[in-house]
């Protein structure tokens, strides 16, 4: 009777720990990403947003490959595809267990905000010092922009690779449906804006709002003093709405928005906004230079009702401004928690992503401007073969005005979330201009420590 | 006059105890270090400035009034004081009628159980996009039903007032599958006899009802309010991936805030919500145990 008792508490015991073990983690491997070393071939695997559907991937996939190509038999790098919206939490997670990948994606991108970058990465120094990478390669820091660099470089430490690409954000319009008498880069907002006439502009309201963030962005800068507000707020961000520019570019954003939205506005999330100007329910959509590809015949499966990607035109916004932010923390860091092997591979892999072949490669394909850089005659020759791209880079000029767009200044919740909340009741005039403003400047008091 | 009887414990029975506790003993070590310890934690550092990262800096209730002076939390207890009433009510009214219908097994009540079974299988994130389809004011099914009617119609639910709360609601409204599976195993327990003695008696139908089955299956009616009302407490998936608590804080409840708190790397603050959440459950236990006189024995 008793062994019976003994198995069954056995048993019983057994079953408890099994069901904890369920919980556990299964395989010992870092879940972050891993490095090893086999037969001298340092393997190197990173966790990625620029994969799958997001547009980042179609040029940097194919890098990936080169890379692997190029270093046969030194180093390897797979990726680990994850979506763009749970790469932040994903990394921060694996930041609380000490588990950080070898290579992270810089603050400003994969929505990684700076916060979280100066509170936690800086404040615990976990971020590697790229500065001898710097020293040893100085033909791929030849290539960095100056702005860039400096904003890296925090306490003497260069802790990102800084950015060889700026990728100014402009407008693209579809020339079947709005014809402007003249350039808008050469417009007031109020020439613009009558010049539409019935044509609509395809906003969002769900997810980040991004497209008519960027819109209100150009509105704010065509303010007095509202460049000087955008640019002056990047690195301590912008937690108070209540300044004139940022007012009234509200109030001119909720005319434009109760006018000129497409009707798919609220409720309208990155793929409708997109699938509005595709399907030529809006003439007009504001987005980086990156979306160019969406244009041309191989994407010909994601266009409808008679829309052709020959008709869209690409230009800056009105008052000559685009939006650019050469103050920013670049493209990738390096955890200092990884091998000496790891980083070798991880600078090595940096270092060829900042050769002349790949930053013409990435202008190419994704498009924006390499101000370090020497062009050579063969990019130039393929350059005027991606007509949107030529038409972007050729709308600005001397006179044109850059500036930091709302996603560079906004607080990462404010930026994430509450901004494209908000918008709604804006366009419904549940709130007034003033109380937008005033609802969001709280968002922000929120969000702050 | 009954006498109450002294319960005597054999000396077989005591001797079973030293079994009973040991056999517990795993599972009460896995509760201390996997549940208390984390309960504990969370109460403690409700009470501390915590980025999640660094150590915890004790600041006392700051956290505390700091939630009860947002207007968002404000917004959100109002919301469960709302979903509550209509989990407690319309969702699991919903469930026991079904239940009841199930229980005279009427022509298909086994596929028809089935089906009603079939929401629950599907994850709440699923059908949160599902619904997003549903109430999409240009492709969804319900506007352009109405549209057939008035062609002007034009209504996005999940984006505009006061609509967004009601198409949350709906989210959730009549998936009570739980509540009728509760209720309907109590209802098949029930003896025959006692329905048979009632027909004896010659009480109709109704009120065979009203007056046995339904004060029969108290505990079960009792058991679905606290299982409906404590997931509209947690509720989380149908808000985030829908409205994400908007427009403005319209459908804002306490997990999207705790959520965002995370988010924003304020720890401390996120789990004074998480506090605030446990007792509202217990709160909800108390006096769902209390108007149902769940301790109490039905028969």
């Amino acid at each position: 009777m008793k062994i019976k008792k003994v198995t069954a508490l056995v048993l019983a015991s057994v079953m408890a720990l099994s069901l904890t073990a369920c919980g556990g983690n299964k395989n010992e491997t870092s879940e972050g990403g891993e490095a090893k070393e086999s037969k001298g071939v340092i393997e190197l695997k990173f966790p990625t947003y620029l994969a799958g559907e997001n547009v980042g991937a179609t040029f940097f996939l194919p890098e990936i490959e080169r890379f692997n190509e190029k270093y046969e038999g030194k180093y390897k790098i797979t990726v680990e595809e994850v979506p763009q919206a749970s790469y932040a939490d994903k990394i921060k997670q694996l930041a609380q267990q000490n588990k950080l990948p070898v290579l992270v994606h810089a603050p400003g991108s994969g929505g990684i905000d700076t916060q979280w970058f100066k509170q936690i990465v800086l404040a615990n120094d976990m971020a590697y010092d790229l500065t001898e990478f710097a020293e040893e390669n100085p033909d791929v820091a030849a290539n960095w922009i100056p702005e860039s660099r400096e904003f890296c470089t925090v306490d003497g430490k260069l802790i990102c690779k800084p950015t060889s690409v700026l990728k100014p954000v402009g407008l693209y319009y579809n020339s079947s449906m709005y014809t402007p008498d003249k350039d808008i880069r050469d417009m007031t907002v109020d020439e613009f804006v009558d010049s539409l006439g019935d044509n609509k502009i395809a906003f969002m309201t769900a997810e980040n709002g991004w497209t008519t963030a960027l819109m209100l962005t150009a509105l704010i800068a065509n303010e007095e003093g509202g460049v000087e507000l955008l640019n002056s707020s990047v690195n301590d961000k912008l937690w108070d709405y209540s300044a004139p520019a940022f007012v009234n570019g509200v109030a001119k954003l909720q005319t434009i928005l109760q006018n000129n939205a497409s009707s798919n506005t609220v409720g309208a999330a990155y793929a409708d906004a997109a699938n509005a100007f595709m399907s030529k329910n809006a003439a007009v959509i504001c987005n980086g230079s990156w979306m160019a590809p969406e244009f041309e015949e191989g994407s010909a499966d994601k266009w409808s009702n008679g829309f052709n990607g020959e008709d869209v035109k690409a230009t800056i916004y009105p008052g000559n401004i685009a939006f650019a932010n050469p103050s920013s923390y670049g493209e990738f860091w390096i955890a200092n928690t990884a091998t000496d092997e790891e980083k070798e591979a991880a600078e090595a892999f940096l270092a060829f992503r900042d050769s002349q072949e790949e930053i013409e490669e990435l202008v190419l394909t994704e498009g924006g401007v390499a101000p370090q850089l020497t062009y050579s005659d063969n990019f130039l020759a393929e350059l005027k073969k991606t007509p949107l791209l030529y038409e972007l880079s050729e709308s600005m000029n001397d006179e044109t005005t850059y500036c930091a767009s709302l996603g560079d200044v906004f607080p990462a919740s404010v930026a994430d979330t509450e901004f494209g909340k908000l918008l709604p009741k804006l366009i419904d005039n549940t709130l007034t201009p003033e109380e937008f403003c005033d609802e969001l400047t709280k968002k922000a008091e929120e969000a702050k420590q | 006059m009954v006498k109450k009887q002294k319960v005597k414990i054999s000396k077989l029975e005591r001797r079973n105890y030293k079994w009973i506790y040991l056999f517990l003993l795993p599972s009460l070590l896995i509760f201390l270090i996997f549940y208390l310890q984390p309960i504990i934690t969370v109460f403690y550092t409700s009470l501390t400035k915590w980025d999640g990262f660094n150590t915890p800096v004790f600041i006392g209730l700051k956290n505390y009034m700091d939630m009860f002076t947002n207007d968002a939390f404000r917004i959100s207890l109002k919301n469960i004081l709302l979903w509550s009433l209509i989990a407690g009510t319309l969702h699991v009214g919903f469930g026991v009628l079904v239940a009841f219908i199930l229980y005279h097994k009427p022509k298909g009540w086994k596929f028809t159980r089935a089906v009603f079974m079939v929401p629950n299988v599907i994850s709440a994130a699923a059908w949160a996009m599902i619904y997003r389809f549903i109430f999409n004011d240009d492709m969804g099914i319900l506007n352009n039903i109405i549209r057939k009617i008035n062609p002007d119609f034009h209504i996005q639910w999940f984006y505009e007032s006061p609509y967004a709360f009601w198409a949350v609601t709906f989210t959730w409204l009549f998936y009570a599958v739980i509540v009728t599976l509760i209720v309907l195993n109590d209802l098949m327990a029930i003896p025959e006899e006692l329905t048979e003695a009632a027909k004896v008696d010659g009480a109709t139908g109704w009120q065979i009802t009203r007056m046995i089955h339904l004060p029969l299956c108290r505990n079960a009616i009792g058991t679905g309010v606290i299982c409906s009302i404590t997931s509209r407490v947690a509720m989380y998936e149908q808000i985030a991936l829908t409205t994400a608590g908007g427009p403005g804080d319209d459908t804002m409840n306490l997990p999207i805030i705790l959520v965002k708190a995370i988010q924003d790397m304020k720890y401390g603050y996120a789990n004074a919500n998480g506090v605030i959440m446990f007792i509202l459950g217990l709160i909800i236990l108390a006096i769902v145990n209390r108007v149902f006189k769940m301790n109490e024995s039905v028969y």
